[in-house]
C-alpha cells in the first residue's frame, strides 16, 4: 500500500517536472538549425548559393587583403597609388591587413562545407541527377577556388574540409594544400555538366569548364613556384601535365566560350552611352569589323566571374561587396572625375600604372591596340587632370589602369545632375540607385569581376603545349601577327593580353621572374601630391627575397591558436615589414 | 453621574446664554527631552486652530477649553496627546519611526530595521522634486552604489544602469519589478507615479529573483490608495533649455591654419586657397566672413520642456483607489531644423476592495494595477561615428558655407558651380541632416495589468495569487529625402521606412506567507511561491522602400507627414519587407524565504530560488540560487545602553548570495540556419536586380553551443547602519565582493570555425567595493529644518578570467577614425572596456632628445623621427614599436562616485541642491582636432610636450595613444531648486498646498575635461551601428545635457 503510494507520488512529479520542461521548450519559427537542414534539395541549393555571396561578400573590402586588390598592387604593373602602398612593397601598414580576407576566405569555406555535407544527406532523395551532381561539383569548384587564393596568397594555410574538423588546425604543406585543389577540381569537373557553358546553368554558377581552367591554373601555379612535375591528389596519386592539357582542350573544344570580336569590347568605356562621346572609340570599328560595342555582363568571353548587382548598402556586414566595389578604389583621388577628366571617373586613386609597362609594351609590341585599349596616358587623353595637392594623387607615374576606371556616360549625367555619380551604369533606364548606398559613385558599379577569361585559357593552353596556337588566336583578336612560340614570347603575351587583371602577380611568381619584374619599378619618375619625385628604391627584391611573396598571417589569428598557427618567412618579429610613410625617395 | 447631568445642564444653559468665559482654563507648561527643555515645540488644542509653541527655556502658556486635550508634537519625536491641566511637564521621546518604517523586499514588504541584507529606498516625492523625466535621472544622486550614468542627453534616450560595478560583458541592466511585476520599463513611468524605489543590492536581497538578479533588482512600486479625505494634487512645470558648453570649433580663418601648418609641415606646396575654395567663398573670407558655425546652425535656443501630472486617491477601509495621469513634453535643444522631440502620457489606475473582513484581518481582499504609457520620439543622427549630426556639426568645416545664393542649403551642385574642390567629401552637415538622418517618428505603446487577490484565512497564513498581462506595442517611420551633399554623401531617391511591433507576456504567481506566532522572543515568518512567466508570439513587420526621384507618386513629399510607404509604391525595385516574431520565452520559478528574529535584536534569513529558463537547452536549464543573511541590532543589546544618549542605533549585518542571469538569446545551444538576402546570388545576366528575384542562401549563422548555461554572480555583503544624535545623524556603511562567473560571452573563435563564435561561459570579474551614505536631518524649531545627505561609493573592477587562449575580448574596430584599430578590450587583470593603446612619453622638442631616446635602446615609430613627433613608449625596450607595446591608457570606470543633496526649510519657504560626481576615470576625447584644443600643438622646442606637430608621420601611424584621453573628474550641480508655498501666506486658500517653485537643472559642472560632457555612458557602435554595452567613455560628439530653467506649480487639495 505504501510502496504504491510511492510510486504514485513519484510518478506525479515525473509528470510534473516534464510538464514543466515542456514548458520552457520553445521553437525558432524563422531559422532552421544544422540539426534539421537542410530538409530537402531546394534548401540544399540555398546552401550552395551562399558559398557565391561570399564573393560579393568579399568585394565589400577590397583593400583589407583581398586576393584581386593585392595581387595588382604587388605586381609589377601597378604603383600602390594613394591607399596601395603597404601591398605595392610588399609590407603592410599594421597586422591587422589580412584578418578581414583570412576570415573571410574560411567562411566561403565553411559554406562549400556545409554545403557538400549538405547535398551528400540529400543524395537519396535526388530525383535530378544531373542538378544534384552539377551542385555538388560546384561546392567543390568553390572550395578549390577559395584554397588557390588562400594558397598563392598565405602559403601555408590550415586546411579545412569539413565542418566538424577542429577550427584550431596547423597549417599543412603546399603539397597537401595543392593536392586538395586538385581533387576538388577533378571531382568538379567529373560532376558537373558537360553542356555548353550557357547551355545548362544561369551565368555565375561554376562550370566543368571554369573547373578545367582553374585546374589548369592551379596545375601551372603549383608545378612552377614549387618546381614539381605533377601535383598530388589528396586520394594519393597525382594529376599529370597531360591530364591537364586534356582537360584545357576539353575547355577549349566543348564549352562554348570564344573570344569576343574586339578586344575593347571587353571593358565597359566601349559601353553604349559612353563609346560615342569618348574620341578614343567613337565612330571606331573594331577588328572584327563592327561598331565598338561593349560586350557586356557574362559575354562567352568569361569564364567565371563574380556577380554584382542592385543590392549594395549597409544592412548586413559585407553588403556593399554587391556593387563591385574594385572600381572607385581604382579611380582618379582628388577632384578628377567632375567632368574634366571624361569619361573617367573619381575614386580613391589606388593602382597607378607603372610608367615601365607603358615602355616596355611600346617597344616589345608597338602597333598592339590592346595598349591604348588598357592603359590611359594621361598627357595623350585628359590634359585637365589635376594631381592635387591637398588630398591629391600619390604614385602618378601619368598612367591608369582603363580595365578598372570607373566610366562616366552624358546620359548618366543628364539623369544624376552631377559628374561625381555619373558612372554609366545611371544611364540604363532600369538603374535604380535606391540601394546601391545611396551613392551613386561608391555602390552603382555592376560589371562582372572576371576571374577567369577564355582568352587566359588560350593562352594557358599555349603554355601547357609549348605551343603556339593558343596564343597566335589571342594575337589575332588583336589584330596582330602570329609569332612562334617561346616561353619569353607566352609571358610577353600574357603580360600584355591579362594586365590588371589579377593573374600577372601569380604569373611572375611561377615563372620565377619576380625580384627582376618588381625592381623594375625602382627609379621611376612619379607625383605625390603635387610634388615630382624619384622612387630610387622600393627595397621590392628584398622583400620578395624575404617572402616569397607569400603575405602575413593574421597575428591575432597566431595569438589565439595558441602556438598552432606560425608566421610566414618575412612578417616575423624583425622582419621590418612596417609601412608607415613614403620614405623611398 | 449627577454632576455629570448638572455640568451638562450648566453648559447647555449658559451655551444658550452666550456666555462661556468661564469655560476656558489656562495651561501653562514645560516640555523637556532627555537633553533639557525643548525650544520651538508645537502644542495645538486638538481639534481647532489654537497653538502655541514653547519659547528658548521650553516653557508655554496657552488657554484654552477646560476638557481639551493638547496635541505635542515636534519633529524627530513622538507626537503626544495629553489632557489639558493647569500645570504640565511633558516629557518628549525620540521619534523611532524610521524604526518602523517598511521596505519593499520582493514578494513582500519587512521592516527596515530587521533588513539583513543591502538595500536602500528611495521615496517618491523626492524623485518627483528633481523634476526629471525618468525617475532614473532622479535616482542618480541619492543610491551609493547604483551607478546611473546618462546614454546621452537627447530627449527620451536612457540611462546606463549598473550596480556595483559592470558584472558582465552581456547583459548588465538591473532587473526592474514594477509593482511586482518583472521586466517592465522605468521610463515608462512618470516620477510622481512613484511611490518609492527599493534597490536591492547585495545578493542576498536579490536572491528571491533568482535566474535575473545578477546585476541587482531595482523594485518600482507606484502610489496606491489611503484612506480617507480624497487627496487630489496637480503637479506641473515648465522649463527653458539651453546648450550648457558649446565646443570651440575652428572659424574658417583657423581651418586654413591648420591646414596650411600641415601643409608645411608635410612639404607640401602651399595650399593655393583660392582655387580650392572658388573664388567665391574666397571673396567673402576676404571681406572677413568667419565660415559657417554650425553648432550654432543646429542650436535651438531655449527649447521647452514641460511636465503635467495629477494623482487622486483615497477610499475607504473597505475599497481604495489610486490614480494618476501625466503628460510629459521635451524638447531637444541641437537639431534644428529637424530637432528632437520626445513626449509620453502616461495613465495610472491601482485599487484594492476587501471582500470579506473578520475583526481586523482582511479575510479576502482583491485589487489590481493597471498602467499605461504612450510616447512619441523624434530624433537626430548619434552614437556612430559616421552616422552623427552631432559629431557632424562639430567636425564640418567651417569653410563649407551654409546656404547657396537661394538661401537653399549649400549642396554637391553649388560646390561644383562655385569651384569649391577643397576636401571634396565635406558635405554640409544640415543638409545631410534634415534630408536623411532628422526624419523619423517612433511611437511606443504600452499596457501592464495586474489583478490580484489575497487570501487570509487564518492571521498566521495569507496566501497571494497575481496574474498580470503586459503588452507592449510600437511603430515607427523614417525618410530620406533626395540630396547631395558631397560626392560620396547622398541619395537620389525618397526612401520610406515603415515598421511596427506587439509583444505580450504574462506572469502568473502564488505565493503562501506563514507567519508564526511569536513565541517569548522568537518570531519566524517564511514564504514559499511559484511563479511562471511567458512571451506569448509577438509580431514585428517593416517594409522599407525606395522611389528614385521622379518615380514617387505626387503624394510624396518631403517631410515626415507624407512619409509612409504608399506614397513610393511606384517603385518597387528596393523593396526590403520584414515579419517575424517576437522570441518565445519562458521562465519558471520556485521559491522560498525564510525570516527569523528573535528580541528585533537578532535576525537571520535565508533564500532560495529555483529557476528554469527557456533560453537553455533542456538538462541546462534549471538553476538553483542560496543566500543567507543575519543582523545583529547591537544598540538593543543591554550593554549598549551607556551610549543609547548619542547612539540611536547600531545594527551590523553580512549577506551572501549567488544570483544568475540569464539573459542571452535563445538557440545559442543550436548552430541556427539562417535563410536571407544577406546571402543572396545575381546568377544571371540581369544587372539591375535587387534581392526580389534572386535566390536567398542558407548559411549558419554561428556555431553551436549545447552546455551553455547561467552566469552567476556571488557576493559577499558587510554592513553597518546607525543612527546618532536622537537620530538626527545617520550612517550607512557597506563593504561588498562580488564575483560573477561565466559570463555569456561569444568566444572569439579562430578565422578557421567559418562561421559566428558561439556563447561560451567564458568569462569572470570580480567587483570590490565601498558604500558610505551620511545623513543629517534636523528641525531647529517649527519653522525651520535642514537636512543633508552624502552619499559616496568605490568600486573596483578586475577581469579575473576569459576562457580563451588570449584571455581577451576584443573590442571593435574603426570605433574612433577610418581604419583604426581596436582601442578597448576586456582582459584578465584588467578592468571590462579598458582603454588600451601606446602610452606616450611626451614630444622629441630636438634632436639630441632623439638621439638619447634612441641611444637609451627605445623603438620609435616614426621612421624618420623629427623634433615634434611623439614619443611612443616602447614598452618591451626592444626597439620595435608595435602591438606588444600597447597596453592599459586608460580605465571607464570611475573609482569614486559622489552624490550630495541638501535641502532646508523655513516657514513655507523650502530650497534643495542636489551635485552628483564621479571621479577617476579617463574619457576618449574624440573631437580635439576639431576645436581650438588642435592649437595645443607642438611647434617648436618647449611649446607643447603632449601633442605632436600636426604633420603626417608625427605620430609613425600610431592613432591611438593616450593623447587621445582626458581625465573625466566631474561634480554637476544638478539641481538647484527655490519654492513657496502660498498656503503658508493666505491660510484661506482652499487647497493643503499650493507651492510655487523655480529650479535649475544642471546648472554648473566642475570638470577639466575639454569636451562637451564629462558624462558619457556611450561606448561607440561600429559601423554598422551594433556595439558593446561593456564599454563606456568614448567621445564621439554626442548630445549633451541641457541646463534648465523650470518654473512649477504643486497643488494639493
Amino acid at each position: 500500500m505504501k510502496t504504491t503510494k510511492y510510486i504514485i507520488a513519484a510518478t506525479l512529479a515525473v509528470l510534473g517536472l516534464n510538464a514543466c520542461e515542456k514548458l520552457l521548450d520553445t521553437e525558432n519559427y524563422t531559422a532552421s538549425n544544422t540539426a534539421n537542414f537542410p530538409a530537402s534539395f531546394e534548401e540544399a541549393e540555398m546552401m550552395v548559393t551562399a558559398i557565391y555571396s561570399n564573393m560579393n561578400h568579399m568585394s565589400s573590402r577590397p583593400s583589407a587583403g583581398t586576393f584581386y586588390f593585392v595581387s595588382e598592387l604587388a605586381s609589377d604593373d601597378r604603383f600602390g597609388g594613394s591607399g596601395g602602398q603597404s601591398f605595392d612593397k610588399l609590407l603592410v601598414t599594421g597586422e591587422t591587413a589580412f584578418d578581414f580576407s583570412w576570415a573571410q576566405y574560411y567562411k566561403g569555406i565553411y559554406l562549400a562545407n556545409s554545403a557538400i555535407e549538405g547535398l551528400k544527406l540529400m543524395e537519396n532523395d535526388v530525383d535530378d541527377r544531373e542538378k544534384y551532381e552539377q551542385l555538388l561539383g560546384e561546392s567543390y569548384f568553390m572550395r578549390a577556388y577559395n584554397y588557390y587564393e588562400m594558397g598563392t596568397l598565405f602559403g601555408r594555410v590550415p586546411l579545412l574540409t569539413s565542418t566538424t574538423q577542429d577550427s584550431n588546425s596547423p597549417q599543412v604543406e603546399p603539397d597537401v594544400l595543392f593536392g586538395q585543389i586538385a581533387s576538388d577540381l577533378k571531382q568538379a569537373i567529373d560532376l558537373m555538366s558537360n553542356k555548353p557553358w550557357n547551355a545548362y546553368v544561369e551565368f555565375g554558377h561554376a562550370t566543368k569548364w571554369a573547373a578545367e581552367a582553374l585546374m589548369a591554373r592551379a596545375f601551372l601555379f603549383y608545378t612552377g613556384f614549387f618546381q614539381k612535375d605533377s601535383m598530388p591528389l589528396a586520394e594519393g596519386g597525382s594529376v599529370t601535365k597531360q591530364e591537364v592539357i586534356s582537360w584545357i582542350d576539353d575547355c577549349v573544344n566543348n564549352s562554348g566560350h570564344d573570344l569576343v570580336g574586339d578586344y575593347r569590347n571587353l571593358w565597359t568605356y566601349t559601353n553604349k552611352y559612353t563609346v560615342d562621346d569618348y574620341p578614343y572609340t567613337a565612330g571606331v570599328k573594331g577588328v572584327d569589323g563592327q561598331p565598338l560595342l561593349w560586350a557586356g555582363n557574362g559575354n562567352k568571353e568569361e569564364v567565371f566571374s563574380v556577380k554584382y548587382m542592385n543590392y549594395c548598402g549597409y544592412y548586413y556586414p559585407g553588403q556593399e561587396g554587391y556593387s563591385n566595389f574594385y572600381i572607385p578604389f581604382f579611380g582618379f583621388a582628388g577632384t578628377n572625375g567632375t567632368g574634366n577628366t571624361f569619361p573617367w571617373g573619381n575614386g580613391n586613386g589606388v593602382g597607378t600604372v607603372n610608367s615601365g609597362l607603358w615602355e616596355d609594351w611600346n617597344r616589345e609590341e608597338p602597333g598592339d591596340l590592346r595598349i591604348r585599349a588598357s592603359i590611359l596616358s594621361i598627357e595623350e587623353e585628359v590634359p585637365d587632370y589635376d594631381s592635387g595637392d591637398i588630398s591629391g594623387q600619390w604614385e602618378d607615374c601619368g598612367y591608369w589602369a582603363k580595365k578598372t576606371l570607373p566610366v562616366l556616360a552624358k546620359a548618366a549625367y543628364e539623369r544624376q545632375g552631377s559628374w561625381v555619380s555619373s558612372i554609366f551604369w545611371a544611364a540604363y533606364p532600369e538603374f535604380d540607385q535606391a540601394n546601391n548606398y545611396g551613392i551613386t559613385n561608391w555602390g552603382g558599379h555592376f560589371q562582372d569581376l572576371i576571374l577567369i577569361r577564355f582568352a587566359d585559357v588560350l593562352l594557358m593552353q599555349s603554355e601547357l603545349k609549348e605551343d603556339a596556337s593558343g596564343m597566335n588566336r589571342v594575337r589575332a583578336r588583336a589584330g596582330l601577327q602570329p609569332v612562334g612560340y617561346s616561353l619569353e614570347a607566352l609571358q610577353r603575351e600574357r603580360r600584355h593580353e591579362l594586365c590588371f587583371e589579377g593573374v600577372r602577380w601569380n604569373d611572375i611568381r611561377r615563372w620565377h621572374i619576380a625580384e627582376q619584374a618588381l625592381s623594375g619599378q625602382n627609379n621611376r619618375a612619379m607625383n605625390n601630391a603635387g610634388a615630382d619625385v624619384v622612387l630610387r628604391d622600393g627595397r621590392y627584391a628584398e622583400r620578395y627575397k624575404a617572402t616569397e611573396g607569400f603575405f602575413p598571417i593574421p597575428a591575432s589569428q597566431i595569438r589565439l591558436s595558441a602556438g598552432v598557427l606560425q608566421q610566414n618567412a618575412g612578417w616575423k618579429e624583425g622582419d621590418n615589414y612596417l609601412y608607415t610613410v613614403w620614405n623611398f625617395d | 453621574m449627577q454632576v455629570k447631568l448638572t455640568r451638562f445642564f450648566l453648559t447647555l444653559a449658559l451655551g444658550l446664554a452666550g456666555i462661556s468665559a468661564w469655560a476656558q482654563m489656562g495651561v501653562k507648561g514645560t516640555v523637556s527631552d532627555s537633553y533639557g527643555p525643548m525650544v520651538g515645540v508645537s502644542i495645538i488644542e486638538k481639534g481647532t486652530s489654537n497653538g502655541t509653541t514653547t519659547d528658548l527655556d521650553g516653557n508655554f502658556t496657552i488657554t484654552v477649553s477646560d476638557n481639551a486635550t493638547l496635541v505635542i508634537s515636534s519633529i524627530g519625536y513622538a507626537t503626544q496627546e495629553v489632557a489639558a491641566a493647569p500645570q504640565l511637564t511633558i516629557f518628549m521621546k525620540e521619534d523611532s519611526e524610521f524604526l518602523e518604517e517598511t521596505v519593499v523586499v520582493g514578494y513582500g514588504v519587512q521592516k527596515k530595521k530587521l533588513v539583513t541584507g543591502s538595500t536602500v529606498q528611495v521615496k517618491g516625492d523626492d524623485l518627483a522634486a528633481m523634476n526629471t523625466v525618468s525617475a532614473l535621472g532622479a535616482l542618480q544622486s541619492q543610491t551609493p552604489g547604483v551607478n546611473i550614468t546618462v546614454n546621452n542627453g537627447q530627449p527620451g534616450e536612457g540611462f546606463k544602469v549598473n550596480i556595483r560595478g559592470l558584472g558582465t560583458t552581456g547583459d548588465s541592466e538591473p532587473l526592474y519589478v514594477i509593482d511586482g511585476v518583472a521586466g517592465g520599463d522605468i521610463n515608462s513611468l512618470n516620477p510622481s507615479d512613484i511611490e518609492t524605489i527599493d534597490v536591492l543590492k547585495d545578493a542576498a536581497s536579490a536572491a528571491i529573483y533568482g535566474a535575473r538578479a545578477a546585476n541587482g533588482v531595482i523594485l518600482v512600486t507606484t502610489k496606491q490608495g489611503k484612506e480617507g479625505k480624497m487627496q487630489v494634487s496637480y503637479d506641473m512645470y515648465y522649463g527653458w533649455q539651453n546648450l550648457y558648453k558649446r565646443p570651440a570649433t575652428l572659424t574658417a580663418q583657423e581651418t586654413m591654419a591648420m591646414a596650411d601648418e600641415k601643409a608645411f609641415q608635410d612639404g607640401n606646396p602651399a595650399i593655393n586657397w583660392e582655387g580650392r575654395l572658388g573664388a567665391k567663398t574666397w571673396k567673402r573670407l576676404q571681406e572677413g566672413w568667419k565660415g559657417t558655425d554650425w553648432v550654432e546652425a543646429i542650436l535651438v535656443p531655449n527649447a521647452p520642456t514641460q511636465n503635467h501630472a495629477l494623482n487622486i486617491a483615497g477610499g475607504t477601509e473597505i475599497s481604495k483607489f489610486s490614480g494618476g495621469f501625466s503628460y510629459t513634453d521635451q524638447n531637444g535643444i541641437l537639431g534644428k531644423p529637424v530637432a528632437s522631440h520626445y513626449n509620453r502620457y502616461t495613465a495610472r489606475l491601482n485599487s484594492d476592495h476587501v471582500l470579506l473582513r473578520s475583526g481586523d484581518r482582511d479575510v479576502i481582499k482583491v485589487g489590481e494595477n493597471l498602467t499605461f504609457y504612450y510616447s512619441t520620439k523624434t530624433g537626430i543622427g548619434q552614437l556612430m561615428r559616421d552616422y552623427n549630426d552631432i559629431r557632424n556639426a562639430i567636425t564640418a568645416s567651417a569653410l563649407l558655407p551654409m546656404y547657396d545664393d537661394e538661401g537653399n542649403l549649400y549642396d554637391r551642385k553649388d560646390k561644383e558651380a562655385d569651384g569649391w574642390v577643397y576636401a571634396s567629401n565635406e558635405a554640409n552637415p544640415v543638409l545631410v541632416m534634415k534630408s536623411a538622418h532628422g526624419n523619423n517618428l517612433s511611437r511606443n505603446y504600452g499596457i501592464t495589468a495586474t489583478a490580484y487577490t489575497e487570501i487570509m484565512p487564518w492571521s498566521w497564513l495569507k496566501y497571494r495569487g497575481a496574474f498580470s498581462y503586459r503588452m507592449t506595442a510600437g511603430s515607427s517611420r523614417s525618410l530620406t529625402v533626395p540630396y547631395h551633399a558631397a560626392g560620396n554623401t547622398g541619395s537620389d531617391a525618397y526612401k520610406v521606412d515603415q515598421s511596427a511591433s506587439l509583444g505580450h507576456r504574462i506572469s502568473w504567481e502564488n505565493t503562501l506567507l506563514f507567519t508564526m506566532p511569536k513565541q517569548g522572543k522568537h518570531s519566524f515568518d517564511a514564504l514559499l511561491g511559484q511563479s511562471f512567466e511567458k512571451t506569448a508570439v509577438g509580431e514585428r513587420m517593416s517594409v522599407s522602400n525606395s522611389a528614385p526621384d521622379g518615380s514617387q507618386l505626387p503624394t510624396m513629399q518631403g517631410d515626415m507627414a507624407h512619409a509612409w510607404i504608399t506614397n513610393t509604391a511606384n517603385s518597387l525595385t528596393a523593396t526590403e519587407i520584414g515579419g517575424s516574431p517576437w522570441p518565445e520565452w519562458a521562465l519558471l520559478s520556485f521559491f522560498g524565504r525564510a525570516n527569523y528574529n528573535y528580541a528585533d535584536r537578532y535576525m537571520a534569513t535565508v533564500i532560495l530560488r529555483a529557476d528554469g529558463s527557456s533560453n537553455f537547452a533542456r538538462g541546462h536549464r534549471w538553476g538553483f540560487f542560496p543566500s543567507v543573511s543575519a543582523g545583529w541590532v547591537v544598540s538593543e543589546e543591554a550593554f549598549m545602553e551607556k551610549t543609547r544618549d548619542w547612539l540611536s542605533f547600531l545594527k551590523v549585518r553580512f549577506s551572501w548570495g549567488q544570483n544568475g542571469n540569464q539573459s542571452i538569446s535563445n538557440f545559442q545551444y543550436l548552430s541556427p540556419v539562417a535563410f536571407d538576402p544577406s546571402h543572396t546570388y545575381n546568377f544571371g545576366n540581369t544587372i539591375l536586380n535587387t534581392t526580389a528575384t534572386k535566390p536567398v542562401g542558407a548559411y549558419a549563422t554561428n556555431l553551436a553551443n549545447p552546455d551553455v548555461t547561467w552566469e552567476t554572480s556571488e557576493q559577499f555583503d558587510l554592513g553597518v547602519d546607525t543612527r546618532f544624535l536622537r537620530s538626527r545623524l545617520s550612517l550607512t556603511a557597506d563593504y561588498y565582493v562580488k564575483y560573477t562567473r561565466d559570463w555569456l560571452v561569444p568566444a572569439p573563435v579562430l578565422a578557421t570555425a567559418g562561421t559566428g563564435a558561439p556563447y561560451v561561459n567564458g568569462g569572470d570579474v570580480r567587483n570590490e567595493g565601498v558604500e558610505l551614505s551620511l545623513g543629517w536631518n534636523d528641525h531647529v524649531n517649527q519653522d525651520f529644518h535642514y537636512g543633508m545627505n552624502v552619499n559616496f561609493s568605490y568600486n573596483k573592477n578586475i577581469v579575473t578570467r576569459i576562457a580563451n587562449d588570449e584571455g581577451i575580448l576584443h573590442g571593435d574596430a574603426e570605433v574612433l577614425d577610418h581604419g583604426g584599430s581596436e582601442f578597448y578590450r576586456a582582459q584578465e587583470g584588467f578592468p571590462i572596456g579598458y582603454f588600451w593603446g601606446y602610452k606616450t612619453a611626451g614630444v622629441f622638442q630636438n634632436q639630441q632628445e632623439i638621439d638619447e631616446w634612441i641611444a637609451a635602446g627605445n623603438g620609435v615609430a616614426q621612421t624618420d623621427p623629427q623634433p615634434g613627433d611623439l614619443k611612443i613608449v616602447d614598452y618591451h625596450k626592444d626597439g620595435v614599436i608595435d602591438d606588444s607595446d600597447k597596453t592599459m591608457i586608460g580605465n571607464p570606470h570611475p573609482d569614486f562616485r559622489l552624490g550630495v543633496s541638501a535641502n532646508f526649510g523655513w516657514r513655507g519657504l523650502d530650497a534643495s541642491v542636489t551635485l552628483n560626481g564621479a571621479f577617476g576615470h579617463q574619457i576618449v576625447y574624440g573631437y580635439r582636432s576639431s576645436t581650438t584644443d588642435a592649437f595645443d600643438h607642438w611647434t617648436g622646442e618647449g611649446t607643447s610636450n603632449r601633442f605632436p606637430r600636426v604633420g603626417t608621420g608625427a605620430t609613425g601611424g600610431k592613432s591611438v595613444t593616450d593623447t587621445v584621453l582626458e581625465n573625466g573628474d566631474f561634480l554637476r550641480i544638478q539641481n538647484l531648486s527655490l519654492g513657496y508655498d502660498l498656503k503658508h501666506l493666505i491660510k484661506k486658500l482652499p487647497f493643503q498646498q499650493l507651492r510655487l517653485y523655480v529650479s535649475a537643472q544642471n546648472l554648473y559642472t566642475f570638470t577639466k575635461y575639454p569636451g562637451l560632457d564629462p558624462e558619457v555612458g556611450f561606448g561607440g557602435n561600429n559601423l554598422y551601428g551594433g556595439g558593446n554595452s561593456w564599454v563606456s567613455g568614448i567621445d564621439l560628439g554626442s548630445y549633451p545635457l541641457a541646463r534648465t530653467y523650470l518654473v512649477g506649480l504643486n497643488f494639493k487639495f
